[in-house]
């Protein structure tokens, strides 16, 4: 019955969708009011509809209903309540389900917002979205059907792989999948632009929120992505380069050149082209991502099993690059002519800089995912491209990418004069060169981790010392003490204070990063009961092993006492958990995290008789806590630079 | 016009060959052959030095380990050629005698493949349970192991 319902939900939606796609032509050529009506109401019924099947699913999956093939594969009658809800985005089928809500959620919001606005664009703009709508649901319905029957009904299911089973399990994926639908706004509106041939900024203007709202799902599905893999995989790492990650990871590249090169549209009316194709990318990338991830071609920790769905999501890209690089070919004419850069150093020209390093990063990152498969079909050589690859490629990129975030809010549009260049930069330049010498002099020696200290300090001497004039200014002119002239300041100039939190919160992560990777000590060994290990400053004990039956599953695990310099510190203790429908265990890492360091214990193995052996593995890993610290911040400014102030409007104009 | 579009260029070339050269040095270091035992064999001169992925069978009883120095000696086969792997450090939980394992590392001249990276291969699909066969360590039963110093 619930599947029934869901099904026909499903198929009942896509009917709308096609309409929905319909529609807007046909209205544009009849004229008649009736038709453009129909375009709104093809929205509103896919959503009904749409959220109609998830809910079935919920349904079904919380009930326990396993008549649906889904539902047995992806839980138990064990697991939780809240691991069955979440059972939706556990396996391919559902996950594409989750997707199609999404985007619909976002068609319906989008719909909603400019009922009565922009009435020219609308028609476009949800066409475009039921394009996409339509693409899925007509996957979901004939290719990964997520209500498919089994027979015979099994009295259990099979559950969810148990990594999938943790808290990040509730967040990480939706709000990736967000973040990927997100970027479907600002990419119809750019889509509507280029068919009405209204190329001015309109459509960046508009869906500016959108876009910033989009990026900052993004950045936190892959941030607390990396977090679950720091604390959950149990290897001690949070960013493997696994073609998934990077696939998940791509499209942010484009999405925040955009956000950074619209600007320069806005301000200049330059980089037209630029922009249409920045977002072309980025939206192109997140169904390459899902392509990459779902058709099995490349195998990963993420991958989902392989079925008929790759080759859909192929000729859905193909469709979508074409289609859009068509229409801006085909619109080429009314994109020319645009302004010229006035001077090489202005802040054009830096926010330029840092389109081409993203760009650069994303092709190399492009390039080091597929080339395994451009290896294997022309030459016929098994190759993997390991992540020494891209921490080679990447760090000099984004090391010159925090430098251009020091350089670029505080440089001069058009044309920097020397006065201005040594206004602003004499002291942040003069505070960054003396930390450089004091850290080289203490025991920083390597080029790349001294470079990995001193720019993210340059960044943020650059924003202290931009603030600490501002709110002087204010002090003179409205006689307001320091906490009240920081709220007019963010108050008055969101997007730029925003900004500048964001900015801190990235170079924090970059710190986090380059402290990490630098300077990392690891050590393994198997102790005896009653026996130490030395890393570093730590030593840690062995103390013991323990069993215990868990509800679904039977746990091991290990005691350690550590001391720092001597002193007791605690007793840490990872685990191993097996699982009945597993082959081999699963690791759970103990870790203790300070500002300055963390230390991370897990447990590799102990001896099943004596049970008076482990074996360790420990890694120190500084700075660490600073990649989740600047995560925080980032999203504290995203949100200061988009909360919605209505004063702010009127400011603006 | 003129000048502007040559110093577009140049400048676009400036960061292409930045950017091959990027992409050079790190393909260099990280890009690994996968090899099988019999392609190993075949071109013994070339593949020593060189960072390899080496992948097959691991041979049944090959295996010797010390868990105390945790090093691991074992074979690797693909039905026509073995090959002799070393390595120390702690394999992943999958690993064991007659599964399928990748090794990362270098064919030294002792003709030992000294291996940095054991990966094991994952079953495909989450198996079910099999009867009477917990996969858990059933000589590990609760409360036994409350052993303290």
């Amino acid at each position: 019955m619930t599947a029934a319902i869901g099904h026909t939900s499903i198929l009942l939606a896509l009917a709308l969708a096609l309409w929905g796609l319909m529609a807007p032509i046909l209205a544009a050529r009849t004229q008649r009011r009736g038709l453009f009506t129909s375009i709104w109401l093809a929205i509103g019924g896919q959503f009904v509809l749409v959220t109609l099947a998830s809910l079935s699913l919920i349904y079904a999956l919380v009930t326990t209903d396993f008549s649906i093939k889904y539902v047995a594969f992806n839980t138990t009658r064990a697991t939780a309540i809240y691991y069955r809800v979440t059972g939706l985005w556990g396996a391919l089928e559902g996950s594409l389900l989750l997707w199609e809500w999404i985007l619909i959620i976002f068609s319906a919001l989008v719909a909603w917002n400019y009922r009565n606005r922009l009435q020219e664009f609308m028609p476009w703009v949800l066409m475009v979205f039921s394009v996409i709508s339509a693409f899925f649901l007509s996957v979901i319905a004939f290719a990964s059907n997520p209500f498919d029957p089994i027979f015979p009904v099994p009295a259990d299911g099979r559950g969810l792989n148990p990594l999938l089973e943790d808290a990040n399990m509730i967040t990480h994926p939706p709000l990736l999948y967000t973040g990927f639908v997100g970027l479907t706004v600002p990419y119809a509106f750019a889509m509507a632009a280029l068919i009405l041939g209204k190329l001015d900024e309109a459509w960046i203007v508009t869906t500016r929120r959108w876009t910033i709202t989009a990026w900052f799902f993004l950045t936190m599905g892959n941030l607390v992505g990396a977090w679950w893999s720091y604390h959950v995989l149990g290897w001690g790492g949070y960013w493997a380069w696994d073609p998934v990650e990077n696939a998940a990871f791509m499209p942010w590249l484009p999405a925040t050149a955009f956000l950074h090169s619209i600007q320069v549209q806005e301000r200049r009316h330059m980089l037209k082209v630029w922009n249409l194709s920045l977002i072309i990318i980025a939206f192109s990338l997140t169904i390459f991502g899902t392509f990459l991830t779902r058709s099995g071609i490349l195998s990963s920790i993420h991958a989902f099993s392989s079925g008929p769905v790759g080759i859909f999501f192929l000729s859905f890209l193909a469709f979508v690059l074409l289609g859009s690089f068509g229409l801006l070919a085909y619109r080429a004419d009314r994109l020319r002519g645009q302004p010229e850069l006035d001077s090489v150093v202005c802040r054009e020209s830096t926010l330029l800089c840092n389109n081409v390093v993203l760009v650069s990063a994303l092709f190399t990152i492009f390039l080091g995912t597929i080339f395994p498969l451009i290896s294997e079909a022309v030459a016929g050589v098994q190759v993997s491209v390991g992540a020494p690859y891209f921490n080679v490629v990447t760090a000099p990129l984004f090391l010159l990418l925090v430098f251009l975030m020091g350089v670029g809010p505080l440089i001069a549009w058009r044309k920097a004069s020397w006065d201005n260049l040594r206004r602003n930069f004499l002291w942040p330049a003069a505070a960054s060169l003396l930390l450089a010498l004091v850290l080289f002099i203490w025991r920083v020696r390597d080029f790349l981790p001294l470079l990995g200290f001193t720019l993210p300090a340059f960044v943020v001497f650059t924003i202290l010392f931009d603030t600490a004039l501002a709110l002087r200014a204010r002090r003179r002119i409205a006689g307001e003490g320091l906490i009240a002239a920081l709220a007019t300041l963010t108050r008055r100039n969101q997007r730029r204070y925003g900004g500048f939190i964001v900015h801190l919160g990235f170079v924090l992560l970059v710190l986090g990063i380059a402290g990490s990777m630098s300077y990392s000590v690891e050590r393994e060994a198997t102790l005896q009961v009653g026996e130490q290990l030395s890393v570093g400053r730590y030593r840690i004990q062995f103390e013991g092993l323990k069993g215990s039956e868990q509800p679904t599953h039977f746990r091991v695990e290990g005691s350690f006492r550590l001391f720092n310099e001597g002193y007791e510190v605690g007793v840490l203790s990872p685990a191993l958990k097996f699982f009945p429908t597993q082959q081999a265990p699963v690791g759970r890492a103990v870790f203790r995290s300070t500002l300055l360091e963390d230390i991370y214990l897990i447990l590799s193995g102990f001896s099943e008789l004596s049970q008076n052996q482990a074996t360790l593995k420990v890694l120190v890993r500084p700075l660490m806590a600073w990649i989740w610290l600047g995560g925080f911040v980032m999203a504290l400014g995203t949100l200061v630079a988009i909360w919605p102030v209505r004063r702010m409007r009127e400011e603006e104009g | 016009m003129k000048g502007r579009s040559r110093r577009f260029i140049i400048g676009a070339l400036i960061i292409l060959a930045a950017l091959s050269y990027l992409i050079y040095t790190g393909m260099r270091e990280a890009v690994v052959y996968f090899v099988t035992p019999s392609e190993l064999k075949a071109q013994e001169g070339r593949s020593k030095d060189r960072f390899l992925r080496l992948g097959g069978m691991v041979v049944q009883g090959s295996l010797q380990k010390d868990l105390k120095s945790l090093t691991y000696r074992f074979q690797i086969t693909d039905g026509v050629e073995t090959v002799p792997v070393f390595f120390r450090g702690v394999p992943p939980d999958l690993f064991s005698e007659g599964k399928g394992a990748v090794v990362e590392g270098r064919f030294g001249e002792d003709g030992l493949f000294h291996a940095t990276t054991i990966m094991a291969k994952h079953a495909e699909e989450y198996s079910p349970p099999k009867e009477g066969k917990p996969a858990y360590p059933h000589s590990f039963v609760p409360g036994q192991g409350e052993k303290r110093p």
